[in-house]
């Protein structure tokens, strides 16, 4: 019965889709019951002219007949609707003007917000590649007095913290490394990590392929490694064999034991090829100033993070009380935070901001709705009069709403597919490639929008436009007589979109502001036609050896023509988090000033400085009489200078750095440099200091960073570089090469797109804005024409009536602007890690916006205020 | 009703249906089209029985509707529970005790 009955629905559901048999064919039979009944009745006696009659009142009439069976042939709830989208489809066709804006407007609003939650979702909801995700946590070093919330912890730390700790299942460090393959096919040069072995345990992940190393194997340095996916499959042909082949990484033999999944990921980056054994040494094990690990951790079940912080924090107190430098706390982050970095801030701006707009859209589009549920009194008031009830008119201009909706949706996601290839450049480089699609989680978030949309924008003009008596529509013919309450809606319409539009156009302004000030941050070097690379020097462990084979490299890579000039240094410009700093003691200072003082330590050659352009606040570059000696040449910063020299000139001060002790040397100050952009862009600069790689051997610093002046496109000679340097050394890896301009351009990826997005639905918001407060004037000017035409009549000027629509519109924008500067403020202050801590002026912005809203209004009022001047007084009033 | 009368006298069309319904209860069941109709084809909605356009006896085009499989088992369902409660109901009513 049950499932009889299920069969019964589906077909009636079936019946109001596409009705099989259809009224024709129902009719015909009833006819036919008829006809034979009417013979019989002969048949029984009956007088042939009352056959007929007789054979009807007998079997009933055909019409009530034909109406049982069409109830029963589909759904009749199915059925008005299917017929209401009938007749929105032909409102649709029969008005292409209303329509095409309605359906164009809702598009840009749905396929914005549909785009913005594809990458919302992706970036920030999916689960990461890790097993309950959402319990991993990073723990920081809190250095605060070197103004830096979260530093690298030290391996002596993670030790201490995971033998100690109460709070975690367990704690995971990683540390950088180099890799060069070599040996099996041409050197290549791969990012690589070092993990202690319970990083798989704390991650929860396991190989694709064979297994991972063991604490042993760890602990007792055993060459070991993993490989990714994308290194199997691109080196190795993703051949299952590869496990347990030996492979040559760095001159050294390791054997390959196990292959990641290919989803897998771990920071700092989503393109680590190489995982190998942390295996810190001794000193490492001990000494707690050598901060350069990332450590992870597991929070126990039931632990919060806030109880983790406190205890992780009193825990690095007591573990660090006896360091030199004082003890210092710790930072515990969500994992999740530290993989979408600064991209979190921009997605939820962007996402509020496709919000705004798609609202922007529908009250737009309930203005729209509204001027035209006047102009359909006379439709609706003949329809209620032929007796359609008001939930059944109130369902089809619902319908109508929703069939704009659906058509401005289906545009929308036209739109959102190459939106989201925009978008996927944003996706942070710390996760791991994502490809942006609208999956069913988008589709069903868009249709939910497309809903929400048609409720907020169709809802008030649906029960507006059926509420009220059926006679006066009839009567008054659709004339405007428009109570003052329906202006009053329209009107905080209009002001709600305004102010919308100011709080995207000041937020845009501001970021704007904020990107224009990244863009020209003095970099302290001439940043154009700067090519940089990295070619390791490892296998350069001898001083003497190093510095002749890096004069020869610089050498040859000068002699290629359209090259300038060439330097070297241990690490290249804008690093990001570069935290990896030294401690230095000034003369003359007791040794209670060490933990407060650290400074970047750059080794480079001769050439360096004058090479990126570097510009001296005072004294001169290193020289070529700066001859190895045991009291060499140093170069400070003008951070480093100020800080300890305010106001007097820091040349042949001297000081000692990296060995504090009588064997550590003394360096001569010789130069001050203006700022050099070692960190990322947006960072605090900080102090740094430069000496000479050819003066002394001391901090194991290699300049394996090069920088190519050029007069020519630096890419041009790249594959010239790279056959100089294989002429001093066959075997030398080269690689990560791209010019200062490509990493100040990837740098404000993030900005560059979230100042574009935003500036976009900003200039959209405004369009819309202006264009619903056209609509609106535009209508009353319509609706009004009879009352303009009598003022004019009555000695009003064609300038009063140009004044009086101008300053209702102006009135409006003005209340507008006034509320959307408000909630501007509001939005900023929630913006400000997108600002990078750059503080760019509200005034200013707030004073363009408002000059920019008032000018837009102003000929959107203008427009129609001025059609209502030139209304013809005998016109308009022989129409009324 | 509808069901048996189908079974009882295969394929039949709508007005034959009713005209034997009225025979069989001799006068006491008169059903109008709009009764009989939206029956057959809620009978056919659930796959109890299944029609088609075929010529009468008198060469005239009806729609014949005819039992299925399922409409048979349906039918002995029905009679099962049908013949179960007029023996309650008959001891009931009749049953001195």
């Amino acid at each position: 019965m049950r499932m009889a009955s299920l069969r019964e629905w589906i077909s009636r559901l079936w019946g109001t889709l596409r009705p099989g048999r259809d009224d024709r064919d129902l009719e015909q039979e009833l006819r036919l019951h008829l006809e034979l009944a009417a013979e019989d009745a002969v048949r029984a006696g009956c007088a042939p002219g009352q056959a007929r009659p007789a054979a009807r009142t007998h079997a009933g009439g055909v019409a009530q007949a034909m109406e049982a069976l069409r109830d029963q042939r589909g759904l009749p709830w199915l059925n008005d609707r299917a017929r209401d989208i009938r007749y929105a489809l032909r409102q649709v066709r029969r008005n292409p003007a209303f329509s095409a804006i309605a359906i164009a407007t809702l598009a840009l609003g749905i396929g914005g917000i549909t785009a913005m939650f594809s990458a919302f979702d992706t970036i920030l909801i999916r689960p990461l590649p890790y097993p309950n995700a959402d319990r991993l946590v990073m723990i920081w070093d809190e250095l605060n007095r070197e103004r830096l919330s979260k530093s690298f912890p030290a391996p002596a730390e993670w030790l201490e913290w995971r033998r100690q700790n109460t709070v975690f299942t367990d704690i995971a460090a990683t540390q950088p490394a180099d890799a060069t393959l070599s040996g099996d096919s041409e050197p290549e040069q791969v990012p690589a990590r070092k993990a202690t072995a319970n990083l798989w345990g704390v991650l929860g992940v396991t190989p694709l392929v064979g297994r991972v190393f063991t604490e042993e194997e760890d602990v007792n340095g055993v060459r070991v490694l993993l490989i990714s996916h994308g290194l199997w499959q691109r080196r190795y042909g993703g051949s299952p064999d590869v496990v347990g082949r030996k492979i040559t990484v760095n001159d050294n033999v390791y054997e390959v034991i196990g292959v990641m999944p290919r989803d897998f990921y771990f920071l700092p980056a989503r393109d680590i090829d190489i995982w190998m054994p942390a295996s810190f040494s001794a000193s490492m094990r001990r000494n707690f100033s050598w901060h350069d690990s990332q450590v992870v951790a597991r929070l126990k079940p039931g632990m919060t993070l806030k109880r983790a912080q406190e205890s992780m924090a009193a825990l690095s107190l007591q573990v660090t009380a006896k360091d030199f430098r004082g003890p210092h706390p710790v930072v515990v982050t969500p994992l999740r935070e530290e993989i979408a970095g600064k991209t979190h801030t921009a997605l939820v701006v962007l996402l509020c901001a496709s919000a705004a707009l798609l609202l922007i859209a529908c009250v737009n589009l309930a203005n729209l709705l509204l001027s035209r549920g006047e102009v359909r009194r006379r439709e609706v008031a003949v329809r209620a009069a032929l007796g359609a009830g008001r939930q059944r008119l109130i369902a089809q201009f619902l319908t109508e709403s929703l069939v704009l909706a659906g058509l401005g949706s289906a545009t929308g996601l036209a739109f959102a597919v190459p939106a989201l290839r925009f978008l996927e450049t944003i996706v942070p480089e710390t996760m791991g490639t994502v490809r942006l699609s609208l999956d069913w989680r988008v589709l069903a978030f868009s249709a939910g929008a497309a809903i929400a949309a048609t409720l907020i924008f169709g809802l008030v003009p649906a029960l507006r436009g059926t509420r009220f008596a059926p006679q006066d529509g009839l009567r008054d013919g659709g004339r405007g007589a428009t109570g003052a309450r329906s202006h009053w809606f329209q009107h905080s319409l209009i002001v709600i979109e305004t102010a919308l539009a100011v709080v995207l156009l000041t937020s845009g302004g501001l970021l704007l502001g904020t990107f224009q000030h990244l863009r020209h941050t003095d970099l302290g070097m001439r940043s154009e036609q700067l090519l940089t690379f990295e070619a390791p020097l490892f296998r350069y462990p001898d001083f003497d050896k190093r510095v002749a084979f890096v004069n020869a490299e610089l050498e040859k890579i000068r002699a290629i023509p359209g090259v300038v000039n060439a330097g070297a240094s241990s690490q290249l410009p804008l690093r990001p988090n570069n935290t990896h700093a030294t401690f230095y003691l000034l003369a003359g200072q007791s040794r209670n000033s060490i933990p407060g003082q650290v400074a970047l330590m750059r080794v480079v050659t001769l050439d360096y400085l004058p090479t990126i352009g570097a510009r001296l606040r005072e004294g001169r570059f290193f020289e070529i009489s700066d001859r190895p000696s045991t009291s060499p040449a140093a170069i400070v910063n003008e951070t480093f200078a100020d800080r300890h020299f305010p106001g007097r000139s820091a040349l042949g001060e001297r000081f000692q750095y990296g060995q504090l002790n009588e064997k550590g040397h003394w360096y001569t100050i010789v130069g001050v440099v203006k700022e050099i952009r070692e960190v990322a862009m947006g960072e605090a600069p900080r102090s740094a200091v430069y000496r000479l790689h050819d003066q002394t051997d001391q901090v194991g610093s290699l300049p394996s960073g090069v920088v190519v002046r050029t007069t020519v496109e630096p890419v041009s000679i790249v594959s010239a570089i790279r056959q100089a340097i294989w002429s001093v050394d066959k075997d030398q890896p080269v690689w990560h090469v791209q010019t200062i301009d490509d990493i100040v351009d990837r740098q404000l990826s993030t900005a560059t797109q979230s100042t574009t997005l935003l500036g976009a639905f900003a200039l959209l918001a405004l369009l819309l804005a202006s264009l619903g407060l056209y609509g609106v004037l535009s209508y009353a000017v319509t609706q009004r024409t009879n009352e303009i035409g009598l003022r004019l009549a009555l000695g009003a000027t064609s300038g009063d009536i140009l004044r009086s629509f101008g300053k209702r519109g102006m009135a409006l924008t003005l209340a507008g602007l006034v509320i959307g500067l408000v909630l501007a403020a509001i939005a900023a202050r929630s913006m400000t890690a997108l600002l990078y801590g750059y503080r760019p002026d509200y005034f200013p912005t707030a004073a363009a916006v408002a000059v920019i809203l008032m000018a837009v209004a102003a000929l959107a009022c203008f427009v129609p205020a001025r059609r209502a001047s030139r209304i013809d007084p005998m016109t308009a009033l022989q129409r009324g | 009703m509808l069901l048996q009368t189908v079974a009882a006298l295969g394929p039949l069309h709508g007005y034959s249906i009713a005209a034997r319904l009225e025979q069989v209860s001799a006068g006491a069941l008169q059903i109008n089209m709009g009764t009989l109709y939206p029956g057959l084809m809620r009978l056919e909605q659930r796959g109890l029985i299944r029609s088609e356009w075929n010529v009468t006896d008198t060469n005239r085009k009806a729609r014949f509707y005819n039992i299925t499989a399922a409409g048979r088992r349906q039918l002995a369902a029905e009679r099962a529970e049908w013949d179960r409660m007029t023996t309650i109901m008959h001891t009931l009513l009749h049953d001195p005790g």
